[in-house]
């Protein structure tokens, strides 16, 4: 880690990582994982409840950043 | 009946004949029995890791809670996939070639040497054996559940049975040949979770799938498909706090561990992408899908914890054929001694290395260590027993999951700050070190015995263990390690320079 302080992509790489934690804290807390009042639970595609499209997206964020980072950026590579 | 003891037995006999082959194999000195000799690669480490993450507790624990509270608590695989993904980003590199470059066979060793404290090797040793003892321990006891269930035979035959293959496995074959059975064990275990699934889903919603399975839910029990989940447990408070529990994975001591044995830095840029996509986008949604959907609109109406955590074995005996239950309780026994044989190698690392070699006996030789690592697996697996013996005669029971997120996790989370401050922090002190784990590990054990008029933990105030203790931890850590002296620069050419300098060169590859 002490590596990616060093440059500026290494800093991006972080800031996206630390952002998309914040950002998943507060789709949580608006209440994005909820049923709404009086409506039945959303569903994506039929069967994919809230929390586990929330999760698949955050994986998917650290995936790019990860593969963008590691194989293009990273002093260790 | 016959038939479920000749697959368990053909099962176990594979297990043996490979723990056989890798003590042929081993060069018999300690490196090589407790460090695989440094040899792993990347797709044996993915399989090595993620079947020492996933116990018995993802096809029990996790399902059961699932089960009866909704999606809510899957946060905690999203913050585990992060933080053992962050383990091979952040801290991976640098602790392997610390301990490439220094032969350090531990990576309490590491941190001892780092802070240059036999009372913090002590320290940690102590606390890491005692919060992962017990959880080696609920592995024979997911197995002695299956086997109850599909058998009828009493609880401790299967642990028991899981307990001897372990033991076997481990004096035998040491990390190397533990890591290379967790593939063959994941294998197993993949087939079964995922097989069963497909095939149930086939069987009871042939008309649209998980659209049908998710369609039942909306009808019989909507507030299974949201949450705070149909208890109203998993709130915003409780679904943040859990994922930023499943974050601390990355300080979990047999995953640590695993990151010693790697054979070179490139395995570092590669493992994260398994880690996603394999782990976070395939594997752990089998349970996921298992245990907040399928298996409650398959079966609904449980209610209690113990039978929540059986759920899906319940529902694949009542819609398969018995023969491919037996193949999924051989799943099951492949996750509990895959995770069980990686902590029961760590725990025995820590006792020969650290307690033994590192302060009692110092002068111990390279044999001596590996034969006390090998004979304390023994002892380890009896006292482990005493979860299962505690649950057989009724004093210990509850719910997998919980014991994994609410006591085993909190344990390990004590020596974060020392750990990653000991690799990324130059500043960070032996005397801020012991304040921090030894504030973290009291304030842990006070808060989980001292119970208010109503059983809550009240030194905890309503919240996740962790959330308390780590903070006392870390910020005790900082400020202490500001107050004393700031370690020698002899240390931090060691720990830093020459670890950047090796890292940075072409020699790793």
């Amino acid at each position: 880690m002490l590596e990616m302080k060093t440059h500026r992509a290494g800093k991006i790489f972080l800031a996206v990582l630390v952002l998309s934690i914040i950002a998943m804290m507060v789709v949580v807390g608006l209440g994005y994982m909820e049923t709404p009042e009086g409506a039945d639970p959303i569903l994506l595609f039929g069967w994919m409840t809230m929390p586990l499209v929330a999760g698949v997206v955050f994986v998917l964020v650290w995936l790019v950043a990860y593969l963008v980072y590691f194989f293009k950026y990273w002093p260790y590579r | 009946m016959v038939f479920d003891f000749i697959a368990l037995g053909i099962f176990s006999l594979i297990i043996i004949v490979m723990a056989a082959y890798g003590y042929k194999l081993s060069a018999k000195t300690a490196e090589d029995y407790m460090m695989a000799g440094r040899t792993i690669g990347v797709v044996v480490m993915f399989f090595f890791v993620l079947f020492a993450i996933s116990s018995s507790w993802t096809f029990y624990g996790f399902p059961g809670v699932l089960y009866l509270h909704g999606p809510g608590y899957v946060f905690f695989i999203w913050g585990s996939v992060a933080g053992f993904a962050g383990l091979y980003m952040f801290l991976g590199p640098r602790l392997w070639a610390l301990a490439k470059i220094n032969r350090f066979l531990s990576p309490i060793e590491v941190l001892a040497e780092r802070y240059e404290s036999k009372t913090l090797r002590v320290l940690l040793s102590i606390t890491m054996l005692a919060f992962i003892i017990p959880y080696v321990g609920i592995q024979p006891l997911g197995v002695g559940r299956g086997f109850e269930a599909l058998t009828g035979l009493p609880l401790w035959v299967g642990a028991v049975y899981t307990s001897v293959l372990l033991i076997i496995l481990v004096i035998l074959g040491g990390m190397r040949i533990v890591a290379w059975v967790n593939i063959f064990l994941g294998v197993v275990y993949v087939t079964a979770l995922l097989g069963s699934l497909f095939w149930v889903v086939s069987i009871v919603f042939p008309d649209a799938g998980l659209v049908q399975a998710a369609t039942m839910l909306v009808e019989i029990d909507p507030a299974k498909l949201s949450a705070p989940g149909p208890l109203g447990e998993y709130t915003t408070t409780l679904m943040i706090g859990t994922f930023v529990v499943g974050l601390m994975a990355f300080c979990w001591p047999h995953v640590v561990i695993g990151v010693m044995t790697a054979r070179d830095k490139k395995l570092f840029r590669w493992m994260p992408l398994l880690v996603f996509i394999f782990g976070g986008l395939f594997f752990y949604i089998i349970p996921f899908i298992w245990g907040s959907l399928v298996a409650p609109a398959a079966m609904p109406g449980i209610t209690s914890a113990a039978e929540a955590d059986s759920v899906v074995q319940t529902v694949i005996q009542t819609y398969l054929p018995r023969w491919f239950a037996v193949l999924v309780l051989m799943g099951v026994i492949a996750a509990a001694v895959s995770t069980a044989a990686v902590q029961l190698m760590t725990s025995s690392i820590i006792v020969a290395r650290d307690l033994i070699q590192g302060v009692i006996k110092p002068n111990a030789t390279d044999r001596q260590i590996t034969a006390v690592a090998r004979w304390s697996v023994v002892g380890i697996v009896i006292f482990s027993l005493s979860v299962t013996v505690a649950v057989q005669i009724g004093a210990g029971e509850e719910a997998m999951a919980l014991y994994l997120t609410n006591v085993s996790v909190p344990g390990f989370a004590q020596w974060a700050p020392a750990l990653v401050g000991g690799l990324l922090w130059k500043r960070g002190t032996k005397q801020g070190a012991l304040a921090g784990t030894f504030a973290g590990v009291i304030y842990l054990l006070l808060g989980m015995l001292i119970k208010g008029a109503d059983g809550s933990n009240i030194l905890f105030f309503g919240l996740h263990p962790v959330v308390p203790t780590l903070p006392l931890n870390l910020i005790l850590y900082i400020v202490v390690s500001h107050l004393t002296p700031r370690p020698s620069e002899q240390i931090e050419d060691v720990f830093f320079n020459e670890v950047d300098d090796y890292l940075r060169s072409d020699r790793t590859v």
